[in-house]
Protein backbone atom coordinates (compact mmCIF):
# COMPACT_ATOMS: atom_id res chain seq x y z
CA UNK A 1 0.00 0.00 0.00
CA UNK A 2 1.25 3.15 -0.82
CA UNK A 3 2.44 5.59 2.31
CA UNK A 4 1.27 9.43 2.68
CA UNK A 5 3.84 9.88 4.87
CA UNK A 6 7.30 7.96 6.10
CA UNK A 7 9.46 8.90 8.61
CA UNK A 8 12.47 7.24 8.77
CA UNK A 9 14.84 7.55 11.97
CA UNK A 10 13.74 11.67 11.93
CA UNK A 11 14.92 13.85 14.54
CA UNK A 12 14.65 17.81 14.62
CA UNK A 13 16.70 20.17 16.76
CA UNK A 14 15.91 24.24 16.72
CA UNK A 15 19.45 26.03 15.90
CA UNK A 16 22.14 24.14 18.62
CA UNK A 17 19.51 22.92 21.40
CA UNK A 18 18.85 19.43 22.02
CA UNK A 19 16.58 17.22 19.80
CA UNK A 20 13.27 18.48 20.17
CA UNK A 21 12.23 15.10 18.52
CA UNK A 22 14.68 11.78 18.36
CA UNK A 23 14.46 8.94 15.97
CA UNK A 24 11.04 9.06 14.82
CA UNK A 25 9.99 6.10 12.81
CA UNK A 26 6.41 5.42 11.38
CA UNK A 27 4.47 5.65 8.40
CA UNK A 28 0.94 7.03 7.69
CA UNK A 29 -1.55 5.32 5.31
CA UNK A 30 -3.99 7.01 3.01
CA UNK A 31 -7.09 7.17 4.22
CA UNK A 32 -6.01 6.57 8.06
CA UNK A 33 -6.87 8.62 11.09
CA UNK A 34 -4.41 8.98 14.16
CA UNK A 35 -4.12 10.97 17.15
CA UNK A 36 -1.44 12.47 17.99
CA UNK A 37 -1.05 12.69 21.88
CA UNK A 38 1.54 13.12 24.53
CA UNK A 39 2.64 15.69 27.18
CA UNK A 40 2.71 19.56 26.76
CA UNK A 41 6.42 19.64 25.68
CA UNK A 42 6.64 16.56 24.16
CA UNK A 43 7.02 17.66 20.67
CA UNK A 44 3.90 17.54 19.05
CA UNK A 45 3.61 20.81 17.47
CA UNK A 46 7.20 19.88 16.33
CA UNK A 47 5.94 16.56 14.80
CA UNK A 48 3.17 18.43 12.87
CA UNK A 49 5.28 20.89 11.35
CA UNK A 50 7.31 18.41 10.17
CA UNK A 51 4.38 16.83 8.58
CA UNK A 52 2.51 19.94 7.03
CA UNK A 53 6.32 21.11 5.94
CA UNK A 54 6.74 24.00 7.87
CA UNK A 55 10.47 22.70 8.83
CA UNK A 56 12.87 20.30 7.55
CA UNK A 57 14.81 17.62 9.64
CA UNK A 58 17.62 17.84 11.54
CA UNK A 59 18.12 14.31 10.23
CA UNK A 60 16.83 11.47 8.91
CA UNK A 61 14.14 10.61 5.83
CA UNK A 62 11.07 11.84 5.28
CA UNK A 63 9.10 10.50 2.23
CA UNK A 64 5.65 12.41 1.63
CA UNK A 65 3.13 11.67 -1.24
CA UNK A 66 6.06 9.21 -2.48
CA UNK A 67 8.21 12.15 -2.78
CA UNK A 68 11.47 12.93 -0.70
CA UNK A 69 10.71 16.05 1.50
CA UNK A 70 13.37 16.62 3.17
CA UNK A 71 15.83 17.23 -0.42
CA UNK A 72 12.74 18.76 -2.16
CA UNK A 73 13.59 21.80 -3.69
CA UNK A 74 11.69 25.11 -2.17
CA UNK A 75 10.15 25.67 -5.50
CA UNK A 76 7.86 22.33 -5.34
CA UNK A 77 7.10 22.82 -1.63
CA UNK A 78 3.56 25.15 -2.96
CA UNK A 79 2.41 22.01 -4.51
CA UNK A 80 3.00 19.53 -1.81
CA UNK A 81 1.46 22.42 0.83
CA UNK A 82 -1.95 22.36 -1.42
CA UNK A 83 -2.29 18.81 -0.42
CA UNK A 84 -2.21 19.51 3.27
CA UNK A 85 -4.67 21.00 5.15
CA UNK A 86 -3.19 22.75 8.49
CA UNK A 87 -5.75 24.24 11.68
CA UNK A 88 -2.93 26.17 13.61
CA UNK A 89 -3.15 25.81 17.56
CA UNK A 90 -3.31 29.56 17.25
CA UNK A 91 -5.98 29.53 14.31
CA UNK A 92 -3.50 31.84 12.46
CA UNK A 93 -6.39 33.69 10.66
CA UNK A 94 -5.73 36.80 8.26
CA UNK A 95 -7.38 39.33 10.49
CA UNK A 96 -8.74 41.74 7.94
CA UNK A 97 -9.98 39.45 6.37
CA UNK A 98 -13.71 38.21 6.70
CA UNK A 99 -15.13 35.01 7.84
CA UNK A 100 -15.74 33.80 4.60
CA UNK A 101 -12.24 35.36 2.74
CA UNK A 102 -10.24 33.65 5.25
CA UNK A 103 -12.15 30.43 4.55
CA UNK A 104 -12.19 30.34 0.76
CA UNK A 105 -8.06 31.37 1.36
CA UNK A 106 -6.89 28.01 0.12
CA UNK A 107 -8.80 27.97 -2.81
CA UNK A 108 -8.16 31.14 -4.02
CA UNK A 109 -4.55 30.40 -3.55
CA UNK A 110 -5.30 26.93 -5.35
CA UNK A 111 -6.29 29.36 -8.58
CA UNK A 112 -10.07 28.48 -7.87
CA UNK A 113 -12.62 30.45 -9.75
CA UNK A 114 -15.00 33.00 -7.61
CA UNK A 115 -17.95 31.27 -9.08
CA UNK A 116 -16.46 27.97 -8.12
CA UNK A 117 -15.94 28.65 -4.47
CA UNK A 118 -18.80 30.45 -3.76
CA UNK A 119 -21.00 27.48 -2.98
CA UNK A 120 -18.73 25.38 -1.38
CA UNK A 121 -17.41 28.18 0.85
CA UNK A 122 -21.31 29.10 1.86
CA UNK A 123 -21.96 25.12 2.48
CA UNK A 124 -18.88 25.41 4.56
CA UNK A 125 -19.98 28.14 6.97
CA UNK A 126 -23.40 26.35 6.99
CA UNK A 127 -21.33 23.34 8.60
CA UNK A 128 -19.47 25.24 11.00
CA UNK A 129 -22.34 27.58 12.24
CA UNK A 130 -21.38 30.84 11.00
CA UNK A 131 -23.47 31.74 8.28
CA UNK A 132 -24.90 34.80 9.47
CA UNK A 133 -21.04 35.89 10.66
CA UNK A 134 -19.49 35.62 7.13
CA UNK A 135 -18.54 39.25 7.03
CA UNK A 136 -17.25 38.99 10.67
CA UNK A 137 -13.61 39.79 10.92
CA UNK A 138 -11.54 36.86 13.33
CA UNK A 139 -11.30 39.90 15.88
CA UNK A 140 -14.87 39.98 16.50
CA UNK A 141 -15.22 36.40 16.85
CA UNK A 142 -14.91 33.77 19.95
CA UNK A 143 -12.64 31.50 20.21
CA UNK A 144 -14.61 28.55 19.59
CA UNK A 145 -16.03 30.72 15.90
CA UNK A 146 -12.35 31.40 15.40
CA UNK A 147 -11.14 27.35 15.76
CA UNK A 148 -14.01 26.61 13.52
CA UNK A 149 -13.26 29.12 10.56
CA UNK A 150 -9.60 28.18 11.24
CA UNK A 151 -10.66 24.11 10.57
CA UNK A 152 -13.42 25.29 7.56
CA UNK A 153 -9.95 26.75 5.94
CA UNK A 154 -8.38 23.40 6.62
CA UNK A 155 -10.70 21.27 4.93
CA UNK A 156 -12.37 23.48 1.97
CA UNK A 157 -10.18 22.23 -0.22
CA UNK A 158 -10.67 18.27 0.28
CA UNK A 159 -7.18 18.00 1.41
CA UNK A 160 -5.06 14.63 0.88
CA UNK A 161 -3.71 14.79 4.44
CA UNK A 162 -5.07 16.88 7.64
CA UNK A 163 -3.30 18.04 9.96
CA UNK A 164 -4.86 19.54 13.40
CA UNK A 165 -3.31 21.10 16.27
CA UNK A 166 -5.58 21.16 19.17
CA UNK A 167 -8.72 21.23 16.91
CA UNK A 168 -11.50 21.28 19.65
CA UNK A 169 -9.41 23.13 22.38
CA UNK A 170 -11.63 26.21 22.36
CA UNK A 171 -15.30 24.62 21.76
CA UNK A 172 -17.49 23.21 23.57
CA UNK A 173 -17.95 19.23 23.65
CA UNK A 174 -21.10 19.41 21.14
CA UNK A 175 -19.06 21.35 18.81
CA UNK A 176 -15.82 19.29 19.15
CA UNK A 177 -17.87 16.22 18.49
CA UNK A 178 -19.73 18.18 15.67
CA UNK A 179 -16.19 18.87 14.43
CA UNK A 180 -14.71 15.27 14.79
CA UNK A 181 -17.42 14.35 12.43
CA UNK A 182 -16.60 16.53 9.86
CA UNK A 183 -12.90 15.27 10.14
CA UNK A 184 -14.18 11.80 9.90
CA UNK A 185 -16.94 12.73 7.04
CA UNK A 186 -13.82 13.95 5.06
CA UNK A 187 -11.52 10.46 6.35
CA UNK A 188 -14.08 8.58 4.68
CA UNK A 189 -13.67 10.15 1.19
CA UNK A 190 -9.69 8.90 1.93
CA UNK A 191 -7.99 12.01 3.53
CA UNK A 192 -5.41 11.06 5.90
CA UNK A 193 -6.14 12.51 8.90
CA UNK A 194 -3.61 13.61 12.28
CA UNK A 195 -4.95 15.31 15.00
CA UNK A 196 -2.80 16.63 17.95
CA UNK A 197 -4.40 16.72 21.20
CA UNK A 198 -4.46 16.10 24.90
CA UNK A 199 -8.33 15.39 25.01
CA UNK A 200 -8.00 11.40 25.50
CA UNK A 201 -11.83 11.45 24.88
CA UNK A 202 -11.50 12.13 21.44
CA UNK A 203 -9.89 8.82 20.51
CA UNK A 204 -12.92 7.30 21.45
CA UNK A 205 -14.85 8.91 19.28
CA UNK A 206 -13.57 7.92 15.88
CA UNK A 207 -13.87 4.24 15.01
CA UNK A 208 -10.51 2.91 13.64
CA UNK A 209 -8.63 5.43 14.96
CA UNK A 210 -5.31 4.93 15.61
CA UNK A 211 -2.96 6.26 18.28
CA UNK A 212 0.91 7.69 18.20
CA UNK A 213 2.21 9.23 21.87
CA UNK A 214 5.28 11.43 21.90
CA UNK A 215 6.54 11.65 24.73
CA UNK A 216 10.04 13.39 25.37
CA UNK A 217 10.52 13.85 21.18
CA UNK A 218 10.12 10.20 20.85
CA UNK A 219 7.28 8.20 20.08
CA UNK A 220 5.85 5.08 22.60
CA UNK A 221 3.34 2.81 22.78
CA UNK A 222 1.53 3.59 20.07
CA UNK A 223 -1.54 1.74 19.94
CA UNK A 224 -1.99 0.51 23.71
CA UNK A 225 -5.48 2.93 24.88
CA UNK A 226 -7.37 3.37 21.88
CA UNK A 227 -10.82 1.49 22.69
CA UNK A 228 -11.14 0.15 19.31
CA UNK A 229 -8.25 -1.68 18.02
CA UNK A 230 -6.25 0.21 15.58
CA UNK A 231 -4.70 -1.09 12.46
CA UNK A 232 -1.55 -1.96 12.82
CA UNK A 233 0.68 0.96 12.75
CA UNK A 234 4.77 0.18 11.57
CA UNK A 235 6.66 1.30 13.63
CA UNK A 236 10.26 1.20 12.94
CA UNK A 237 12.01 1.31 16.10
CA UNK B 1 3.55 42.83 -15.59
CA UNK B 2 0.89 44.21 -16.70
CA UNK B 3 -1.12 41.16 -15.79
CA UNK B 4 0.28 41.21 -12.16
CA UNK B 5 -0.84 44.33 -11.50
CA UNK B 6 -4.59 43.62 -12.45
CA UNK B 7 -5.22 41.44 -9.22
CA UNK B 8 -8.78 40.21 -8.62
CA UNK B 9 -10.39 41.88 -5.96
CA UNK B 10 -10.14 39.36 -3.01
CA UNK B 11 -6.33 39.18 -3.52
CA UNK B 12 -6.12 43.03 -2.87
CA UNK B 13 -8.15 42.65 0.23
CA UNK B 14 -4.87 40.12 1.19
CA UNK B 15 -2.53 43.17 2.06
CA UNK B 16 -4.46 46.37 2.84
CA UNK B 17 -3.72 49.08 0.74
CA UNK B 18 -3.23 52.51 2.53
CA UNK B 19 -2.23 55.19 -0.28
CA UNK B 20 -1.35 58.50 0.43
CA UNK B 21 -1.71 58.03 4.03
CA UNK B 22 2.22 56.57 3.60
CA UNK B 23 5.16 58.23 2.81
CA UNK B 24 6.05 56.01 -1.09
CA UNK B 25 3.72 58.27 -3.43
CA UNK B 26 5.01 61.21 -2.15
CA UNK B 27 8.59 60.45 -2.17
CA UNK B 28 8.21 58.96 -5.48
CA UNK B 29 6.92 62.51 -6.27
CA UNK B 30 9.68 64.07 -5.28
CA UNK B 31 12.17 61.69 -6.67
CA UNK B 32 10.11 61.31 -10.10
CA UNK B 33 10.16 65.55 -10.04
CA UNK B 34 13.61 65.97 -9.78
CA UNK B 35 14.17 63.12 -12.57
CA UNK B 36 12.15 64.72 -15.06
CA UNK B 37 13.72 68.09 -14.39
CA UNK B 38 16.78 66.65 -14.96
CA UNK B 39 15.80 64.72 -17.99
CA UNK B 40 14.38 68.12 -19.23
CA UNK B 41 17.47 69.65 -18.52
CA UNK B 42 19.38 67.12 -20.28
CA UNK B 43 17.20 66.77 -23.31
CA UNK B 44 16.87 70.54 -24.28
CA UNK B 45 20.57 70.52 -24.04
CA UNK B 46 21.20 67.70 -26.47
CA UNK B 47 18.53 69.17 -28.53
CA UNK B 48 20.28 72.70 -28.58
CA UNK B 49 24.05 71.36 -28.85
CA UNK B 50 22.50 69.25 -31.86
CA UNK B 51 20.81 72.12 -33.52
CA UNK B 52 23.29 74.88 -32.85
CA UNK B 53 26.53 72.47 -33.67
CA UNK B 54 24.96 71.38 -36.89
CA UNK B 55 24.01 74.64 -37.84
CA UNK B 56 27.47 76.39 -37.11
CA UNK B 57 29.10 73.33 -38.42
CA UNK B 58 28.05 74.12 -42.31
CA UNK B 59 29.34 77.78 -41.64
CA UNK B 60 32.18 78.52 -42.85
CA UNK B 61 33.97 82.18 -43.02
CA UNK B 62 36.61 82.66 -46.52
CA UNK B 63 39.23 85.35 -45.41
CA UNK B 64 40.85 87.41 -48.45
CA UNK B 65 44.35 89.05 -46.87
CA UNK B 66 45.14 91.22 -49.51
CA UNK B 67 46.81 95.03 -48.60
CA UNK B 68 45.63 96.65 -51.69
CA UNK B 69 42.22 97.91 -50.67
CA UNK B 70 40.95 97.95 -54.12
CA UNK B 71 42.51 94.74 -54.93
CA UNK B 72 40.61 93.32 -51.65
CA UNK B 73 37.50 94.24 -52.56
CA UNK B 74 37.67 92.72 -56.62
CA UNK B 75 38.42 89.47 -54.64
CA UNK B 76 35.98 89.12 -52.88
CA UNK B 77 33.47 89.68 -55.38
CA UNK B 78 35.18 87.30 -57.24
CA UNK B 79 35.36 85.13 -54.69
CA UNK B 80 31.97 85.23 -53.93
CA UNK B 81 30.50 84.78 -57.68
CA UNK B 82 33.00 81.80 -58.20
CA UNK B 83 31.63 80.35 -54.72
CA UNK B 84 28.54 80.49 -55.99
CA UNK B 85 28.76 78.15 -58.67
CA UNK B 86 30.78 75.43 -56.55
CA UNK B 87 27.90 72.73 -56.20
CA UNK B 88 27.38 71.92 -52.29
CA UNK B 89 27.42 75.72 -51.25
CA UNK B 90 23.88 76.95 -50.21
CA UNK B 91 24.41 80.52 -49.29
CA UNK B 92 27.17 83.04 -49.96
CA UNK B 93 27.38 85.85 -48.58
CA UNK B 94 30.06 88.51 -49.09
CA UNK B 95 30.54 90.65 -45.66
CA UNK B 96 30.55 94.30 -46.44
CA UNK B 97 33.78 96.54 -44.93
CA UNK B 98 32.06 98.37 -42.81
CA UNK B 99 30.44 95.34 -40.82
CA UNK B 100 34.12 94.20 -40.54
CA UNK B 101 35.10 97.51 -39.04
CA UNK B 102 32.25 97.05 -36.60
CA UNK B 103 33.08 93.15 -35.67
CA UNK B 104 36.82 94.32 -34.68
CA UNK B 105 35.86 97.34 -32.82
CA UNK B 106 35.04 96.18 -29.57
CA UNK B 107 39.09 94.97 -29.95
CA UNK B 108 40.49 97.62 -31.77
CA UNK B 109 38.74 100.44 -29.88
CA UNK B 110 35.77 103.01 -31.97
CA UNK B 111 37.82 105.51 -34.40
CA UNK B 112 40.14 103.51 -34.47
CA UNK B 113 40.11 101.28 -38.25
CA UNK B 114 40.12 103.57 -40.76
CA UNK B 115 40.80 102.55 -44.44
CA UNK B 116 44.33 102.38 -44.67
CA UNK B 117 44.34 99.78 -42.24
CA UNK B 118 44.19 96.44 -43.66
CA UNK B 119 41.71 94.47 -41.82
CA UNK B 120 40.64 90.97 -43.99
CA UNK B 121 37.50 90.95 -46.33
CA UNK B 122 35.46 88.10 -45.16
CA UNK B 123 32.48 86.47 -47.43
CA UNK B 124 30.41 83.56 -45.19
CA UNK B 125 29.20 80.56 -46.37
CA UNK B 126 27.19 77.99 -45.75
CA UNK B 127 27.07 74.45 -46.90
CA UNK B 128 23.67 72.25 -47.35
CA UNK B 129 25.83 69.83 -45.12
CA UNK B 130 28.83 69.34 -42.38
CA UNK B 131 31.96 70.30 -44.77
CA UNK B 132 34.96 67.71 -44.37
CA UNK B 133 38.73 68.45 -44.67
CA UNK B 134 38.81 67.32 -47.98
CA UNK B 135 35.91 69.25 -48.95
CA UNK B 136 37.44 72.95 -47.39
CA UNK B 137 40.92 71.83 -48.95
CA UNK B 138 39.32 71.72 -52.38
CA UNK B 139 37.68 74.50 -51.74
CA UNK B 140 41.09 76.47 -51.16
CA UNK B 141 42.51 75.29 -54.61
CA UNK B 142 39.41 76.73 -56.25
CA UNK B 143 40.16 80.16 -54.84
CA UNK B 144 43.63 80.25 -55.25
CA UNK B 145 43.90 81.58 -58.38
CA UNK B 146 41.40 84.13 -57.53
CA UNK B 147 42.80 84.96 -54.34
CA UNK B 148 46.61 84.20 -53.67
CA UNK B 149 46.05 84.56 -49.89
CA UNK B 150 43.26 83.34 -48.35
CA UNK B 151 42.13 81.46 -45.17
CA UNK B 152 39.43 79.00 -43.97
CA UNK B 153 37.83 79.37 -40.70
CA UNK B 154 35.50 76.19 -40.17
CA UNK B 155 33.10 77.58 -37.51
CA UNK B 156 32.40 73.82 -36.18
CA UNK B 157 36.58 74.28 -35.24
CA UNK B 158 36.12 77.31 -32.67
CA UNK B 159 33.30 76.25 -31.31
CA UNK B 160 33.84 72.97 -30.53
CA UNK B 161 34.99 73.89 -27.15
CA UNK B 162 31.34 75.23 -25.77
CA UNK B 163 29.97 72.01 -27.86
CA UNK B 164 32.46 69.87 -25.76
CA UNK B 165 30.65 71.27 -22.66
CA UNK B 166 27.23 70.57 -24.01
CA UNK B 167 28.04 67.44 -24.68
CA UNK B 168 29.54 66.96 -21.00
CA UNK B 169 26.66 68.69 -19.41
CA UNK B 170 24.40 65.82 -21.03
CA UNK B 171 26.47 63.31 -19.96
CA UNK B 172 26.15 64.69 -16.42
CA UNK B 173 22.61 64.53 -16.51
CA UNK B 174 22.67 60.99 -17.84
CA UNK B 175 24.91 60.68 -14.82
CA UNK B 176 22.51 62.34 -12.26
CA UNK B 177 18.94 60.47 -13.85
CA UNK B 178 21.08 56.98 -13.29
CA UNK B 179 21.69 58.48 -9.56
CA UNK B 180 18.11 59.51 -8.87
CA UNK B 181 16.70 55.84 -10.46
CA UNK B 182 19.25 54.16 -7.94
CA UNK B 183 17.97 56.11 -4.93
CA UNK B 184 14.14 55.34 -5.99
CA UNK B 185 15.46 51.97 -6.29
CA UNK B 186 16.45 52.36 -2.96
CA UNK B 187 13.41 53.39 -1.87
CA UNK B 188 11.19 50.87 -2.94
CA UNK B 189 12.89 48.28 -1.70
CA UNK B 190 12.85 49.86 1.62
CA UNK B 191 9.17 50.29 1.40
CA UNK B 192 8.59 46.77 0.50
CA UNK B 193 10.60 45.24 3.05
CA UNK B 194 8.89 47.58 5.94
CA UNK B 195 5.56 46.62 4.29
CA UNK B 196 6.63 42.69 4.17
CA UNK B 197 7.97 42.72 8.19
CA UNK B 198 4.26 44.36 8.65
CA UNK B 199 2.36 41.70 6.65
CA UNK B 200 4.77 38.96 7.47
CA UNK B 201 2.13 36.72 9.04
CA UNK B 202 -0.10 37.17 6.45
CA UNK B 203 2.45 35.98 3.85
CA UNK B 204 3.52 32.81 6.16
CA UNK B 205 -0.20 31.68 6.41
CA UNK B 206 -0.47 31.94 2.58
CA UNK B 207 2.63 29.79 2.13
CA UNK B 208 1.75 27.25 4.76
CA UNK B 209 -1.75 26.82 2.68
CA UNK B 210 0.89 26.72 -0.64
CA UNK B 211 1.21 30.52 -1.86
CA UNK B 212 4.44 30.80 -4.26
CA UNK B 213 6.75 33.62 -3.19
CA UNK B 214 5.33 34.94 -6.67
CA UNK B 215 1.82 34.81 -5.52
CA UNK B 216 2.76 36.71 -2.64
CA UNK B 217 5.15 39.28 -4.28
CA UNK B 218 2.20 40.38 -6.64
CA UNK B 219 0.08 41.52 -3.48
CA UNK B 220 3.27 44.24 -3.04
CA UNK B 221 3.76 45.03 -6.71
CA UNK B 222 0.50 45.75 -7.52
CA UNK B 223 0.41 48.18 -4.13
CA UNK B 224 3.52 49.84 -5.39
CA UNK B 225 2.78 49.97 -9.00
CA UNK B 226 -0.19 51.76 -7.41
CA UNK B 227 2.09 54.40 -5.11
CA UNK B 228 4.83 54.93 -8.14
CA UNK B 229 1.17 55.76 -10.55
CA UNK B 230 0.00 58.61 -8.16
CA UNK B 231 3.61 59.41 -7.20
CA UNK B 232 4.63 59.80 -10.83
CA UNK B 233 1.59 61.53 -11.69
CA UNK B 234 2.11 63.97 -8.96
CA UNK B 235 6.02 64.73 -10.12
CA UNK B 236 4.88 64.92 -13.57
CA UNK B 237 2.48 67.10 -13.41
CA UNK B 238 5.26 69.68 -11.16
CA UNK B 239 7.89 69.23 -13.24
CA UNK B 240 5.42 69.74 -16.19
CA UNK B 241 4.86 73.15 -14.73
CA UNK B 242 7.84 74.22 -13.87
CA UNK B 243 9.60 73.73 -17.29
CA UNK B 244 6.51 74.91 -19.52
CA UNK B 245 7.49 78.38 -16.67
CA UNK B 246 10.79 78.11 -17.73
CA UNK B 247 10.47 77.28 -21.61
CA UNK B 248 8.66 80.76 -21.35
CA UNK B 249 11.60 82.21 -20.16
CA UNK B 250 14.19 80.85 -22.43
CA UNK B 251 12.28 81.61 -25.22
CA UNK B 252 12.15 85.45 -23.88
CA UNK B 253 16.25 85.40 -23.38
CA UNK B 254 18.40 87.39 -26.24
CA UNK B 255 19.29 85.70 -29.70
CA UNK B 256 22.35 83.61 -28.63
CA UNK B 257 23.60 80.19 -28.55
CA UNK B 258 20.83 78.97 -26.41
CA UNK B 259 18.12 80.93 -28.38
CA UNK B 260 15.49 78.70 -29.19
CA UNK B 261 16.63 76.16 -26.63
CA UNK B 262 13.26 74.37 -25.52
CA UNK B 263 12.08 70.91 -24.84
CA UNK B 264 11.96 69.10 -28.37
CA UNK B 265 8.45 67.47 -28.89
CA UNK B 266 10.19 63.84 -28.25
CA UNK B 267 11.52 65.20 -24.85
CA UNK B 268 8.03 65.20 -23.42
CA UNK B 269 6.80 62.25 -24.93
CA UNK B 270 9.60 60.86 -22.93
CA UNK B 271 9.07 62.45 -20.16
CA UNK B 272 5.58 61.23 -20.48
CA UNK B 273 7.48 57.95 -20.79
CA UNK B 274 9.68 58.39 -17.35
CA UNK B 275 6.67 57.37 -14.69
CA UNK B 276 5.39 54.35 -16.40
CA UNK B 277 9.22 53.35 -16.69
CA UNK B 278 9.98 54.26 -12.74
CA UNK B 279 6.80 52.29 -12.02
CA UNK B 280 7.47 49.68 -13.89
CA UNK B 281 10.71 49.35 -12.80
CA UNK B 282 9.03 49.95 -8.62
CA UNK B 283 7.09 46.36 -9.67
CA UNK B 284 10.60 45.07 -10.45
CA UNK B 285 12.48 46.07 -7.52
CA UNK B 286 9.31 45.17 -5.40
CA UNK B 287 8.76 41.63 -6.92
CA UNK B 288 12.57 40.98 -6.62
CA UNK B 289 12.57 42.19 -3.14
CA UNK B 290 9.94 39.94 -2.19
CA UNK B 291 11.14 36.83 -3.84
CA UNK B 292 15.07 37.53 -2.16
CA UNK B 293 13.17 37.46 1.22
CA UNK B 294 11.13 35.18 1.16
CA UNK B 295 13.81 32.30 -0.33
CA UNK B 296 14.80 32.68 3.35
CA UNK B 297 11.87 31.40 4.66
CA UNK B 298 11.00 27.36 4.05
Amino acid sequence: MQSVVEFDNVGLRYGTGAETLTDLSFTLYPGSFYFLTGPSGAGKTSLLKLLYLAHRPSRGAIRMFGHDAVTLPRERLPGFRRRIGVVFQDFRLVQHLSTFDNIALPLRIAGIQEKDLKGPVTEMLAWIGLTERADARPATLSGGEQQRVAIARAVIGRPEMLVADEPTGNVDPDMARRLLQLFAALNRLGTTVVVATHDIHLLQEIEGAQMMRLDKGRLSDPTGSLKHPPRPLVLRN
Amino acid sequence: MLLDFALPEHDRKLIPEGRISGPMPWVIAIMLFLTLLVAAAGLTLADAARQGGDDLAQQVTVQIIEADPVARAGQRAAVAKKLRAVPGIAEVKAVPDAQVRNLLEPWLGTGVIDADIPVPALVDIRFDRVPDAVTLKKLQQILAPIAPVIRLDSHSSWMAPFFELMSALVWLTVAILLLLLIATSAVVVLAVRSALNTHRETIQIMHMMGGTDVQAARLFQRRVALDALLGGAIGFGAAALVILTLGGRFAAVEPGLLAGASLPWYGWIALGLIPLAVMGLAMLMARWTVVSALKKML
